[in-house]
């Protein structure tokens, strides 16, 4: 029997190139991500996309006979279930029954699309826009299970499906209007793929390169800014750290509550610190403090800086934009801090190996920030130092929640001090202001269920602080089968739905997480009890090392969020209820001897580089600040001061460089620990020039730190990018509607420029045949714009008419031009003169019987010049 | 082979045929061109239109212009009115038995002569339109074994019925191929057809006193002319694209031969003659095309009638108005 077909093999050869393979790619792309998220699915895009691929193409080849579908598609369905009868009864035993019936039921699922979808192609014409509508559905639930909300990804999910969705809507109906007579059917097929193609390509890159600055603020919004050069960011989890460009690291300036969190292992900085319990030996370590997070953003679910919370106490000095020992104080945050009772200032040193030098952190709370040199023989390893001061509660410490476990000291230390904070029973008399801010919670209902939480758990206390205790105690407290209710985890996960609130999914499902979590939910439950809270960034301290008391060592790992309570007249009190990690037990890193062997610095001064000698290692410095016996001498008139540099060591925020770095008109430190400075006295009194005259020159200096001026150019820039930021849109609108204006006015004036280049060939022309061709292509296309068209008259023929309406002598010219091209009989003289003396006088008479302002909209008309040019296809 | 074509000499000439036919025939400037085109290039011609619009007069004027070889006062004009029932014996001639001299001789029929006017040529059947295949492509006539050759000038003018009207065959393709050129006849305009009327006796005067302004081998010596006139390659170029044209076009489905296009090409030479010129130009294809090609095409629907050579035509003609001569 044959049964009729009713494709012919060209047009089944054209659906399977152009219809089925690309489905086929996009359907493993759609299997490839699906299979990221969907554990059923075994990771086994490639075979379950050939499957697909399978019943799409037997399906184009087999409906291009006459073939119904029902009954075939019943008999499909037949040939299912015998089949998977036959795996039944095969698959006992050795066999896994379910794995395989999965198998197959995938296989028929996918299968049976891949069929629909052939048939669709070969026989229906409207399935392309419901098949397109289906795999942006099957697309957005693939999506919705991933909380990565970044722009590009959002972008790599969508566009192929999009653009599938124009592609296959457009090249189906192509298809059906195929002429399949066509004789070159090959170039047909290519030519249609690679304009598709171009057309694709030229779209997304107009996108991307029109909206990258929208999609980079997209993906702020989300949330995830540093994204971009963050190498600890590649298992796609958050980091509490961060990378910088120059590989050094920074606290993050924002917390995010994500699926995993990212620890490196690598040494940050190390800092001593001059905190001792009563008595002076026992070391009593303290959390050291980058940021506050006071703000947090339900959308994003993270916590932020804010620079406008009120009585702002938090001290960001850029240490490597303060001179080599020059310090730079901020007396306003300790006011701030509204802590009268049992504060003392505590000093620390804080030497830098990874840490940005930019960066600044010390114990709550700084106020004073000092550059110092790195002694010579750290140089290697530490890059920039400084000292710091800090206005430090004397119930603040590193012990101050942790369990002491049997220690009775600090059990005791811990008693006494949460005996002292419980004199605060209320925060009345706080700062309105002040109590607002930082009690303030999301209005949000998913709060509410915290906030019973919250209520639950400290109904039994009174004071603040115990109510601090039992939130501790809750996260601390074991289940029912006496196995911790909070477990410590890196890798959380994230709940099922994006926009869940990560908080509770924490605190009553999940119930693991990792310090950002802890923090977060701590600090709602505070404020949901009306407590003053904020959250801390920065870094936990561990003390390690017997031998060298009061220095700590900081790893990425110990990068940590914690929480700070207001109490009135303590201040801010650190509380950290992260729970001790058991399963990944730290091994201590092995701290490493300290920078010690500081000397004074008798002399230090600042200024400009005027001259330097390498040879005789002399230096000219034009001294506008100027540190003697510790005393502040500054100056409008900078004093020209011989140094002695054969013995400095020279310095910058990256390391050690030589003296031949130093160049006229730098900025530089110098600091000089010479033993004959130590016996001369300035007052306060003198003058910075009187200081230096009583100094000796050149004056002997060990120290020379070099304020590099190409990273202040490159702070500055950044600053000066970062004004940028916020978009100008007016200005953004102008320049794009002048733009528009300078591209309408090159098209309305592009027949006028070409209709002057036609003309100036013509009257330039000097050869016979150029000028008669010249001439002749400029009148007609100065005839074709006016309106006059050839369109389908012979020369002659059209000549006749044009002579006719403007009294011309084109006919005679095309006569001769007729002769000129098609003939070997030379012109004669009269001919060649008619070519010579045709042009001006006909493109006069045509001006003067069309009135000018019928010329001009005739020129302004664009399309009267593209059809001259693209008259020839139709 | 370039010999020198001697214009002036045949100008002349074809003037004077032009002007002794347009003392009959007014106001049909443009199909006098067509015919002696068609006569020039050594074809025939096929008329068509209605009844009464001066075709058969043309024909007879064109004959009694043309002087005989031999002592025929003019060349030898047949016409022959085709009917349905017409035989092609009433066309070739038949065999005749001679009592006197006890055989059989021929006694040749209409077709043993110049010039042919074949009226109503779509009303007689296949049979009698395929009789006269021969003749018009070799112009010769073969009887049983004896093939008898025409005279070295025949020039078919046939005329015939738009098909729509009753009683009509349609002429089969082969036969269609050996009219160089198809025109439409067409009635003249107002102005004319009021000179005529005005005119009609002195018109009938001239028609019974047509003088023979040129002999047949003056005629024989233009189409001798005729083949020595200049086509520029690029219009041969733009011949063989129309040609392609019509065989690739979606709307046609029956596209030109490669014969048709050697009678284009020779049409071409001719017309440009005809108009007083010793090589072709754009616009004698644009004159020609349709009157060569249309009747050769079979197209897919009327639509198609109407736009498809015109079409193929129009691209050539852009193509080659743009052609840059100073290169």
């Amino acid at each position: 029997m044959q049964i009729g077909k009713i494709h012919s093999w060209k047009k089944v050869i054209a659906q399977i190139i152009l219809l089925a393979l690309p489905t086929v790619m996009l359907a493993c792309y759609l299997l490839w991500n699906a299979n990221r998220f969907y554990n059923i699915l075994q990771n086994q895009w490639i075979l379950q996309g050939s499957y697909f691929a399978a019943g799409i193409l037997l399906a184009t080849v087999f409906y291009s006979f006459r073939f119904r579908f029902f009954t075939t598609t019943l008999v499909l369905g037949l040939l299912y279930y015998g089949v998977y009868k036959l795996l039944g009864s095969f698959s006992v035993g050795e066999f896994d029954a379910f794995f395989v019936s999965v198998q197959f039921m995938l296989f028929a699922v996918l299968f049976t699309v891949g069929w629909i979808t052939g048939f669709g192609f070969s026989r229906s014409r409207y399935y392309t826009i419901f098949w397109s509508v289906f795999l942006l559905a099957v697309q957005i639930v693939i999506i919705s299970k991933t909380s990565d909300y970044k722009a590009a990804n959002m972008i790599g999910a969508f566009a192929p499906v999009l653009a599938y969705a124009f592609y296959i809507i457009f090249t189906a109906e192509l298809i059906r209007n195929m002429n399949e007579d066509e004789t070159s059917f090959g170039w047909f097929i290519t030519k249609r793929l690679l304009g598709f193609g171009v057309v694709v390509l030229a779209l997304l890159l107009a996108v991307l390169s029109i909206f990258q600055t929208d999609f980079k603020a997209i993906e702020k919004e989300w949330g995830n800014a540093e994204g971009k050069y963050d190498p600890n960011k590649g298992s796609g989890g958050e980091s509490m750290t961060k990378t910088n460009k120059d590989g050094s690291v920074s606290n993050n300036d924002q917390t995010k509550l994500t699926s995993s969190l990212h620890k490196g292992k690598r040494l940050v900085f190390v800092a001593k610190l001059d905190n001792f319990f009563e008595g002076g030996t026992a070391p009593n370590p303290l959390y050291f403090t980058a940021y506050y997070y006071t703000k947090f953003d339900t959308l994003t679910q993270a916590f932020e800086i804010d620079s406008l919370m009120p009585d702002n106490d938090l001290f960001r000095p850029n240490p490597s934009k303060i001179p080599l020992y020059f310090a730079k104080k901020d007396s306003a945050v300790i006011k701030n801090t509204h802590a009268t009772i049992a504060r003392k200032v505590v000093n620390a040193e804080v030497y830098k190996v990874l840490l940005s030098p930019d960066e600044f952190i010390a114990p709550s709370t700084a106020f004073f920030c000092q550059p110092i040199p790195v002694p010579n023989e750290y140089k290697d390893q530490y890059k920039s130092a400084y000292r710091a001061k800090m206005w430090v509660s004397d119930l603040n410490s590193a012990y101050f929640i942790y369990n002491p476990a049997g220690n009775e000291s600090l059990e005791q230390f811990q008693e006494q001090r949460f005996q002292a904070l419980r004199s605060v029973t209320s925060y009345t008399g706080v700062d309105k202001k002040l109590l607002d801010y930082y009690t303030y919670m999301p209005s949000n209902t998913d709060y509410d269920s915290l906030r019973q939480l919250a209520k639950r758990i400290t109904a039994n206390a009174v004071t603040p602080i115990d109510k601090m205790i039992a939130i501790r105690d809750y996260f601390l407290s074991k289940d029912e089968f006496d196995q911790p209710l909070f477990k410590y985890s890196d890798n959380p996960g994230i709940p099922g739905i994006p926009s869940a609130s990560k908080l509770n999914y924490f605190l009553f499902e999940n119930r693991k997480g990792y310090c950002a979590y802890f923090a977060g939910a701590t600090l709602f439950m505070l404020r949901a009890l009306g407590i003053p809270s904020r959250v801390a960034a920065g870094f936990l301290t561990i003390d390690r090392s017997s031998k060298n008391p009061g220095w700590y060592w900081f790893y990425e790992d110990q990068a940590h969020a914690w929480v700070q309570v207001f109490f009135p007249g303590y201040g801010w009190i650190d509380f950290d209820t992260t729970v001790p990690d058991v399963n990944t037990q730290q091994a201590p890193q092995p701290d490493e001897t300290p920078p010690l062997n500081m000397q004074d610095a008798y002399f230090v001064a600042d200024g400009t580089v005027t001259s330097i000698d390498t040879i005789t290692k002399k230096l000219q410095l034009k001294v506008s600040k100027l540190l003697f016996h510790d005393k502040d001498y500054e100056t409008a008139n900078p004093e020209q001061t011989m140094l002695d540099v054969s013995l400095a060591t020279v310095s910058k925020d990256t390391g050690v460089v030589t003296l031949g770095t130093i160049k006229k008109g730098m900025h530089i430190t110098t600091a000089s620990y010479a033993e004959i400075l130590k016996n001369i006295t300035a007052s306060e009194q003198d003058s910075l020039s009187d200081v230096i005259k009583k100094l000796h020159q050149p004056i002997p200096v060990d120290q020379i730190k070099i304020i590099d001026p190409e990273n202040e150019k490159l702070q500055k820039k950044k600053e000066a990018a970062a004004n940028e930021t916020p978009t100008d849109w007016l200005q953004l609108m102008w320049i794009l509607l002048g733009t528009i204006a300078a591209c309408t006015a090159v098209a309305f004036l592009l027949p006028w420029c070409i209709w002057l280049y036609y003309d100036a060939k013509a009257r330039n022309a000097t050869e016979v045949k150029a000028q008669a061709f010249n001439r002749y292509t400029a009148a007609m296309f100065y005839l074709h714009v006016l309106g006059y068209s050839r369109q389908g008259k012979g020369p002659v023929e059209f000549a006749v008419a044009i002579d006719q309406q403007f009294n011309t002598s084109f006919v005679a010219f095309n006569n001769v031009y007729q002769q000129l091209k098609y003939s070997t009989v030379p012109l004669t003289a009269k001919q060649a003169g008619v070519i010579e003396g045709f042009y001006t006088p006909f493109i006069q008479s045509v001006k003067t019987k069309v009135p000018l302002k019928t010329r001009a909209t005739a020129f302004l008309n664009i399309y009267n010049t593209i059809s001259y040019f693209a008259q020839s296809k139709k | 082979m370039e010999q020198e074509i001697q214009l002036e000499h045949a100008l002349a000439n074809i003037q004077k045929l032009v002007d002794n036919i347009e003392t009959v025939i007014r106001g049909k400037r443009t199909q006098i061109q067509f015919i002696l085109t068609a006569l020039l290039a050594k074809g025939h011609i096929l008329m068509e239109d209605n009844p009464g619009t001066g075709k058969t007069v043309m024909a007879k004027t064109l004959a009694q212009s043309i002087a005989g070889s031999h002592n025929q006062s003019s060349v030898n004009f047949k016409r022959i009115q085709f009917t349905p029932d017409l035989l092609p014996m009433d066309l070739i001639g038949s065999h005749i038995f001679d009592d006197i001299k006890k055989e059989f001789i021929f006694k040749k029929g209409p077709l043993f002569c110049n010039v042919l006017l074949a009226d109503e040529i779509n009303r007689a059947s296949p049979k009698v339109q395929s009789a006269l295949l021969e003749c018009m492509a070799e112009t010769q006539i073969t009887m049983g074994d004896i093939t008898y050759q025409l005279e070295n000038l025949f020039f078919t003018i046939a005329t015939q019925n738009p098909i729509e009207m009753e009683g009509t065959y349609p002429l089969p393709a082969a036969q269609l191929d050996r009219f160089f050129i198809k025109i439409i006849f067409g009635y003249v305009d107002e102005a004319t057809e009021l000179d005529i009327y005005k005119d009609y006796l002195g018109i009938q005067n001239n028609l019974q006193h047509i003088q023979q302004v040129l002999s047949m081998d003056e005629i024989l010596f233009l189409q001798q002319e005729t083949e020595k006139v200049y086509i520029h390659e690029e219009l041969i170029t733009a011949v063989r694209n129309i040609i392609w044209g019509t065989r690739k076009h979606a709307d046609i489905v029956l596209g030109a031969s490669t014969r048709s296009g050697i009678t284009f090409l020779k049409c071409l030479k001719a017309f440009a003659l005809v108009n007083g010129r010793s090589f072709v130009t754009e616009d004698d294809i644009k004159a020609i095309t349709l009157a060569v090609l249309d009747h050769r095409l079979i197209y897919r629907n009327k639509e198609a009638k109407q736009k498809a050579l015109a079409g193929i035509l129009d691209t050539e003609l852009l193509r080659l108005s743009k052609l840059n001569i100073a290169k």
